[in-house]
């Protein structure tokens, strides 16, 4: 007899709203410009935000637990929804100049949020490596878009590097299912508590190969190598979106299959504290030596997963709110960063560490804004980054990492030599020949910056409101016994 | 009152910030320093303001703990008194000042709030905070060799305070306490075997503060680089919050682990006292030297705080506090020397001004007497403040060590070295000829064929001058003679601290 699936389509919404975007993004073209197609975007990513305002605290699910409309779910996805709306305004004006200006543009970067979204409500493996090919294959191509050596080089290796990382996690999942016959996270976790699977090797295989492929999609070490190179080579637009969004569903999905799915296994937190101190170390000491504002950025943003991954060996609840609370925050500086960049560049290699001289005496805000951004990336208070960090180190601290954690905290050390360099350039009279810049007017990635300053000095000021709303909501993530 | 007396500059810097015009740019700049100045006053009055605590981020414990008595109120003052100083001289005689303002301004709001943060992550907070305005102050005005000055005072800083981040964690999960407040960290004590590793983490950040040796490196060449008119290197001195940190933060929360390494400490202390004298003395720029004094200095208010005695810990806030306006008021000194320099000199000895200059006592008397004063303030001389602090520093620690005592005691006698015999090359001897300062009249000089020490005429005090250098000497020469109120806010502080050490003599 045939029986209706479970389907509840309110869980669904913002999926589907996001999904209906990209596809009126990709008609729409054909019929008006990309200026309107990015308007329609923007409403769109309104719309999901909206729906996932709904959503909270309501806990459906649907598909029988495949797609878990949870607390979690949404805030990972209204963090992504936020990135997305800063790049998508970000692009109004500066798509034009990167050669972006085409409403297939749109549609990729509707597509792929689509698939960040996907990841982050996913309950079961599948519907998770659904969310992550989606999402890495819009991005793929997003990295290539511009007609440019540099942008098809760094999409191919990105294309290339992504796929081994891609085909490594789908090994990981496939181990994992053969040793605990399970692909929903909730059944595996269960399976694992019990003692009731087929083959410890097999299960330990399949944990170290999943974490491998995330730790390959999220940028750590060992599996780092393409993000410098995708970082500077892509349009800077781009840059911008895959550092905060892609990145934040990422880690969505990591921490989900880790702390829940195998929450009780005890076969990956040596293997990842591992990572985490490689991560951490490679990524501060090769950004120091950096010349160009976007490696930097990307060997900060390699340096940002070590901490970032740091919430998978904290206590589940405190670890997956830090989380959310620094991805929030990261997103808002790394958005500003780069739109600061994307603003002054003369193309779109982005700026060198020169080229910012004195750039407080030329634009001041934006100085002011780069300064306020980099000084939160690293840490300073009363910024966000500081809260965030500190919500995440403290969290591993007390969960008895304490090694790990302190050692973040020092190789942090670092990062603040290369934060504070060029921040302080900036304020430095030029003396003679003005600097090569592109300073024509940019209002709507004025209100990127903006939005981005604002929100970086609020979270550092009145954590307690975003903090507050993500403890009232009981604990995002338990482990499942 | 308070906050309003924490964050008035903050505010007054936000609006200075926004005001085009130059002249009533400085005027509320100086307006809201002198109001601050006046609350401070109007509060001390009252005996400082008790302890307002409100909650601040509930989730992590975090506390807005704010109170302004004893050692917080005599440095807060100081602290206001300073920043109105250098207010109105970096909007009266510096050029391009309107950043300087706004930075010096925020300084002084972050300073206040290191000395009255009563909750460890808010002091964490203004501890971090006060270091961006310092830099800015640095790049934006500092010399040509600012990049290296400032990469070494952001390093070292900040390893420190990141030591004092994984510390102030860990005082969190080893000790307990629900929140970060200090009178509930202290309800709620460290567990001996811990003490000493997180001990170590504050001492790393305040000892880079302090600083101490082996961690002063950043000194020099952060003053050598700092503008010429000596505002920041003001702010720099006040900046020195080391001492304070292990007075008010790190004894008190680790008592047993000050105690057991409180004897290696005090060498390290009396070392850095005598060392940096010997370095002074060697000095042939002007702040390189101020630097190398200063750091004499703090190497004392180490000595008299690792005594772990009532008095000596006294005097080392004593001290900790009026160095701020001696060595405040001395760089300032030097940056109206300075700015008497001839505008094209080449300076191959690099951005500071050099201590050769030669006669200018002859043309320039008051500048000349004034910063005399000063300088006989520095070196300990009794009816002047300076004297007071060491003196109670040394006799304390005399009954906790004398051996360690005398080492340090004989830093004082090298300050006179250094200081007169630095004075007496700028001040008296004859002018070389490759001296910067200019003379009003060179033309004039020359006919006369003068090559003596008159023949250099320097301009003496201007009004605005006086105003910055008189009031500093009048502080000193007052609280010299008349310590008893800036000690009678010390003293119930220190000797209660004093009390969890059994080992102390008092």
């Amino acid at each position: 007899m045939l029986t209706f699936p479970d389907v509840s389509l309110t869980a669904l919404l913002p999926i589907i709203i996001s999904l209906v975007t990209a596809c009126v993004a990709t008609l729409g073209g054909l019929y008006t410009s990309r200026q309107n197609v990015a308007y329609i975007g923007l409403g769109g990513l309104v719309l999901t935000l909206l729906s996932l305002i709904a959503l909270w605290n309501n806990n459906t699910t649907s598909f029988k637990g495949a797609l878990l409309a949870d607390n979690y779910a949404v805030a990972f996805s209204v963090v992504i929804v936020i990135g997305a709306l800063l790049s998508l305004i970000a692009s109004l004006d500066s798509a034009r100049k990167a050669q972006l200006n085409f409403p297939e543009f749109d549609a990729l970067l509707h597509f792929g949020i689509t698939g960040c979204l996907i990841i982050a409500f996913a309950g079961d493996l599948v519907v998770l490596l659904i969310g992550v090919e989606v999402m890495s294959l819009a991005s793929y191509v997003l990295a290539t878009f511009q007609t440019s050596r540099r942008a098809e080089e760094a999409g191919m290796k990105y294309f290339l590097l992504g796929s081994i990382g891609s085909a490594i996690l789908i090994y990981g999942i496939a181990l994992t299912f053969g040793a605990t016959g399970h692909f929903d996270f909730a059944g595996i976790s269960s399976a694992i508590a019990q003692k009731d699977f087929a083959n410890n090797t097999l299960l330990v295989m399949g944990s170290l190969l999943m974490l491998a492929g995330f730790s390959f999609k999220v940028g750590m070490a060992p599996f780092h190598q393409w993000t410098p190179d995708v970082y500077s080579g892509s349009p800077t637009l781009v840059t911008l979106f895959m550092s905060i969004v892609v990145k934040t569903a990422a880690f969505a999905g990591f921490v989900r299959v880790f702390q829940v799915a195998l929450g009780s296994s005890d076969a990956w937190q040596i293997p990842l504290q591992i990572l985490i101190g490689l991560t951490v170390i490679v990524g501060n000491m090769a950004a120091i030596r950096q010349n160009e504002l976007k490696r930097m950025l990307a060997y900060s943003a390699i340096a940002h997963s070590g901490y970032l991954a740091l919430a998978m060996l904290s206590e589940p609840s405190s670890g997956s709110n830090a989380l959310v609370f620094y991805l929030l925050s990261y997103t808002l500086m790394n958005a500003g960063a780069f739109a600061v960049i994307g603003a002054i560049q003369k193309d779109d290699r982005g700026a060198t560490l020169e080229d910012l001289r004195g750039l407080f005496y030329r634009r001041p805000m934006y100085a002011v804004a780069m300064g306020l951004f980099l000084a939160s990336l690293a840490g300073l208070p009363p910024l966000g980054g500081f809260i965030g960090k500190y919500t995440l180190f403290s969290a591993a601290f007390s969960n008895g990492y304490v090694f790990i954690s302190v050692l973040c905290i020092v190789s942090s050390m670092y990062a603040l030599v290369y934060y504070l360099r060029p921040a302080m350039m900036m304020f430095m009279r030029v003396e003679g020949g003005e600097m090569p810049l592109q300073l024509e007017s940019r209002p709507s990635s004025g209100v990127t910056i903006a939005v981005s300053a604002v929100g970086v000095l609020l979270l550092g000021i009145v954590p307690g409101v975003v903090l507050g709303l993500l403890e009232g909501a009981g604990k995002l993530l338990q482990a499942m016994q | 009152m308070i906050h309003l007396f924490l964050f008035l500059p903050l505010i007054a810097a936000l609006i200075v910030s926004l005001i085009p015009d130059r002249q009533i740019k400085r005027w509320t700049a100086a307006l809201a320093a002198a109001l601050t100045l006046g609350i401070g006053l109007g509060l001390s009055l009252n005996g400082g303001a008790a302890l307002e605590r409100y909650t601040w981020i509930s989730q992590l414990g975090m506390t807005y703990s704010v109170s302004l008595e004893g050692v917080s109120l005599l440095l807060s003052l100081v602290v206001a008194f300073m920043s109105l100083l250098a207010v109105l001289y970096a909007g009266w005689k510096v050029e391009r000042s309107s950043a300087m303002l706004v930075l010096v301004l925020m300084m002084e709001s972050t300073l206040l709030g290191i000395f009255m943060a009563r909750d460890l992550v808010l002091f964490y907070v203004f501890f971090e905070a006060a270091l961006i305005p310092s830099l800015l102050l640095l790049s934006m005005y500092g010399g040509p060799n600012r990049l290296t000055a400032l990469t070494r005072f952001a390093i070292y800083t900040i390893v420190g305070s990141l030591f004092l981040l994984a510390a102030i964690i860990g005082v969190k999960v080893y000790g307990g306490a629900p929140t970060f407040a200090l009178e509930d960290i202290l309800k709620n004590p460290i567990p001996k075997n811990v003490q000493t590793i997180l001990f170590l983490g504050f001492l790393a950040a305040f000892a880079v503060k302090l600083p101490l040796f082996p961690l002063h490196g950043w000194l020099a060449q952060f003053h050598e680089e700092n503008h010429s008119s000596g505002v920041a290197d003001v702010m720099g001195t006040l900046y020195k919050v080391g001492g304070y940190g292990l007075f008010a933060w790190a004894l008190p929360l680790f008592p047993d682990a000050a105690r057991d390494l409180h004897i290696p400490l005090m060498w390290i202390s009396a070392f850095t006292a005598i060392y940096a004298a010997w370095i002074a003395f060697s000095q042939t720029s002007w702040k390189r030297l101020l630097a190398f004094a200063g750091l004499s200095h703090m190497g004392m208010v180490g000595l008299g705080v690792f005594s772990l005695n009532a008095t000596a810990a006294t005097g080392a806030m004593y001290l900790l506090a009026f160095q701020g306006v001696y060595m405040g008021a001395l760089f300032l000194g030097v940056g109206m020397l300075a700015s008497r320099a001839e505008v094209n000199a080449a300076r191959p000895e690099g951005y500071g001004l050099g201590v050769f200059q030669g006669g200018v006592m002859g043309s320039a008397p008051i500048l000349g007497g004034l910063t005399m004063t000063l300088w006989l303030a520095a070196i300990g001389v009794p009816g002047l403040a300076g004297f007071v602090g060491e003196f109670s520093i040394l006799f304390g620690s005399y009954q906790v060590a004398p051996w360690i005592s005398f080492t340090a005691g004989l830093a004082t006698i090298a300050a006179a070295a250094y200081a007169l015999t630095a004075y007496q090359k700028t001040f008296w001897e004859v002018s070389p000829e490759d001296a910067h300062l200019s003379s009003d009249h060179p033309e004039e000089a020359h006919d006369l064929g003068h090559t003596s020490l008159v023949s250099r005429i320097v301009s003496d005090l201007t009004p605005l001058e006086w105003t910055i250098l008189a009031p500093s000497v009048g502080v000193l020469v007052f609280f010299g003679i008349y310590s008893a109120p800036a000690l009678n806010l010390i003293q119930p502080a220190a000797r209660a601290l004093m009390g969890l050490f059994t080992g102390g003599s008092q």
